[in-house]
């Protein structure tokens, strides 16, 4: 049975997401993945969204997968000693070093290849493997037939996103928005770049101004949503592992109707009882609400790039 | 320190260009359709002997995004290169750069797209063979010195645009209409990404930093890397050889404020840093 993941951007998010249907959660360890530190966890939320987490039978991830600075091993490994002693039941990472030492140090843990690690072919998924991860979030632009090869000739779980944005570049091969305002601070001794996704996990979304090219104006650089439903039934067929809802910077009432619309439609299709019509009504619906979160979100961002003090 | 650039096929290596390099990455790895790219598998005995000829090391660059439909073709690549004899390989793809150590036991140069940014990635990577390291282009000086302390060697851009992002698609070609010019004809126009303060350039599937990025100032602050990259695959006629000639001077004799000048004459956009001093990556510092 595939499993059903969703975000928790804090801790009421987490339980309002088990309560919703999912048998997972992911978050973020404060300045460590690749989000806003707003929408992460401090120490001690960990330890009480893990137990959330067990007391409905599910499993608690912890993202650390923003790129470290090279002088922070130490931090990150008394960070695997916390999340361990937590009771954290998966890491996702984004680091092959950081990956191979949490498999040497940490056996018990699950370890997932984060989407940033962009992995896109099946030698770099052995490769993944080899280095301790045993399921890969696959980036959104592979088709359905390589994401089969993928899992097949590397023998790795495969973790799909079922709400997300497809972004103009791959993921994680994307530094335009630090090449624009990139700012460098600290959270206690740990650094902290915000405006880089693969190092602070805050995107300015550049890609999403008003462009030209030469003098032909044309709008933003490609990044549109994707909410998948009449691909679900494929997708559990060719052996996907783990359906993934991203969304830590939403509202929890909107990351609530998501996780238990998904939930809803698994069921149908497991009971062979879905008309994808209705559903494609109610996903209408919920991508309307989706769309003015996001663009509010995208509004700060992007006011925080030209200088405005918004606390993002 | 080696003094590196990159050209993309046969038709842009000429003796007066290349001159004042020690070594040479052939090939135009953002797009299998650039015009003759020796990363396409073109040209590339003639590639290499004409850089032993002029006494220059060949490293042939491997297309940087592979799929799972492009690995026979890439995996046949590295066939004629080492047929053709290079020196090494440059491969952006983690997967294919343990594959080539694995199969065929060649040099491998990781490229900036590879995206090491830390010591523990570096270390893995060295105990599994790779031999050069261009670190992620987002690292600070500090970051870049703890990943040489590893003992792999590590080379970096002191000139040029880098790229800014990768995608599936070469995004302009949506554009041959408007553009009057198609692929592979349109990448050789004059094209530029435009919003507020952001120019960028795209070309094949990167997007590059429409400034140059420029260390001619601050040349010393990287005395500890092994090699270090003209990057001039999109540039002009002109600029591969007037850059090295700054530069291999820089190396040899040290800061000339009329080089320097030359540099900014040259940068249509205007030079940066890139992302060296923990800085917007399009800001420039002075020394």
């Amino acid at each position: 049975m595939v499993d059903l993941l969703g975000p928790g951007g804090n801790l009421e998010m987490v339980r309002k997401v088990f309560e919703a249907g999912a048998d997972s959660v992911y978050v973020g360890v404060k300045g460590w993945s690749r989000r806003s530190k707003k929408y992460e966890l401090e120490d001690k939320e960990i330890i009480e969204a893990a137990k959330i987490a067990h007391d409905f039978d599910g499993e608690l991830r912890a993202a650390l997968n923003a790129f470290p600075k090279p002088a922070e091993f130490e931090m990150f490994k008394e960070k695997m000693e916390f999340l361990h002693s937590a009771e954290v039941d998966a890491v996702i990472l984004n680091d092959l070093g950081l990956m191979r030492y949490v498999k040497e140090n940490y056996p018990d843990f699950k370890i997932v290849a984060s989407i940033g690690c962009n992995v896109i072919n099946y030698e770099e998924a052995k490769l993944y493997k080899e280095a301790g991860a045993s399921m890969l979030v696959a980036d959104c632009k592979l088709t359905l037939e390589e994401i089969r090869e993928i899992k097949e000739r590397a023998g790795i779980g495969i973790e799909i996103l079922i709400h997300a944005n497809t972004d103009f570049t791959y993921l994680g091969k994307c530094w335009m928005s630090s090449y624009k305002s990139l700012k460098y601070e600290k959270i206690g001794e740990k650094s902290y770049y915000i405006g880089s996704p693969n190092r602070g996990g805050v995107c300015f979304r550049p890609c999403l101004s008003n462009w030209c090219l030469n003098n032909h104006a044309f709008g933003n650089l490609p990044n549109d949503m994707f909410l998948l439903l009449r691909e679900i039934p494929d997708l559990i067929e060719a052996g996907v592992d783990c359906l993934k809802i991203q969304g830590r910077e939403y509202s929890t009432e909107l990351i609530y109707e998501i996780v238990k619309f998904y939930r809803e439609v698994i069921e149908a299709i497991e009971s062979n009882n879905v008309i994808f019509e209705e559903w494609e009504r109610k996903l209408a619906e919920i991508a309307k609400r989706r769309d003015a979160e996001r663009l509010r979100r995208t509004l700060e961002l992007m006011g925080v790039a030209r200088g405005e003090k918004i606390e993002i | 320190m080696e003094l590196t650039t990159n050209v993309p096929n046969l038709e842009s290596m000429s003796e007066c260009s290349l001159k004042h390099y020690d070594a040479i990455y052939m090939g135009m790895p953002y797009c299998w359709d650039y015009e003759g790219s020796f990363s396409s598998g073109n040209d590339i005995e003639e590639g290499v002997e004409l850089l032993r000829e002029l006494g220059k090391k060949a490293y042939l660059s491997l297309y940087a995004a592979p799929r799972n439909k492009d690995l026979e073709r890439v995996f046949y690549v590295v066939e004629l290169g080492l047929d053709a004899k290079v020196d090494a390989f440059e491969v952006f793809n983690l997967g294919v750069a343990k594959k080539i150590k694995d199969e065929y036991d060649a040099r491998v140069h990781l490229g900036g797209l590879a995206n090491v940014y830390t010591t523990s990635t570096a270390e893995l990577l060295y105990s599994l063979g790779i031999d050069r390291i261009m670190p992620a282009y987002e690292l600070p000086i500090e970051d870049i010195e703890k990943i040489k302390e590893v003992g792999v060697e590590v080379e970096v851009v002191i000139h040029g645009k880098i790229p800014l992002g990768i995608s599936h698609e070469c995004f302009v070609r949506r554009f041959e209409e408007e553009v009057g010019k198609r692929c592979p004809k349109l990448c050789k126009e004059k094209l530029w990404f435009k919003s507020e303060d952001l120019v960028l350039k795209p070309f094949g599937q990167v997007t590059l930093s429409g400034k140059d990025v420029c260390m001619y100032e601050h040349l010393e602050k990287l005395n500890f890397v092994d090699a270090a990259r003209i990057e001039a695959l999109s540039e002009r006629v002109g600029y591969r050889e007037e850059v090295g000639r700054i530069y291999r001077k820089r190396i040899e004799k040290g800061f000339d404020k009329k080089d320097f000048l030359k540099l900014i004459e040259l940068a249509e956009i205007g030079l940066c840093n890139g992302f060296y001093f923990n800085k917007a990556g399009q800001i420039y510092v002075s020394r």
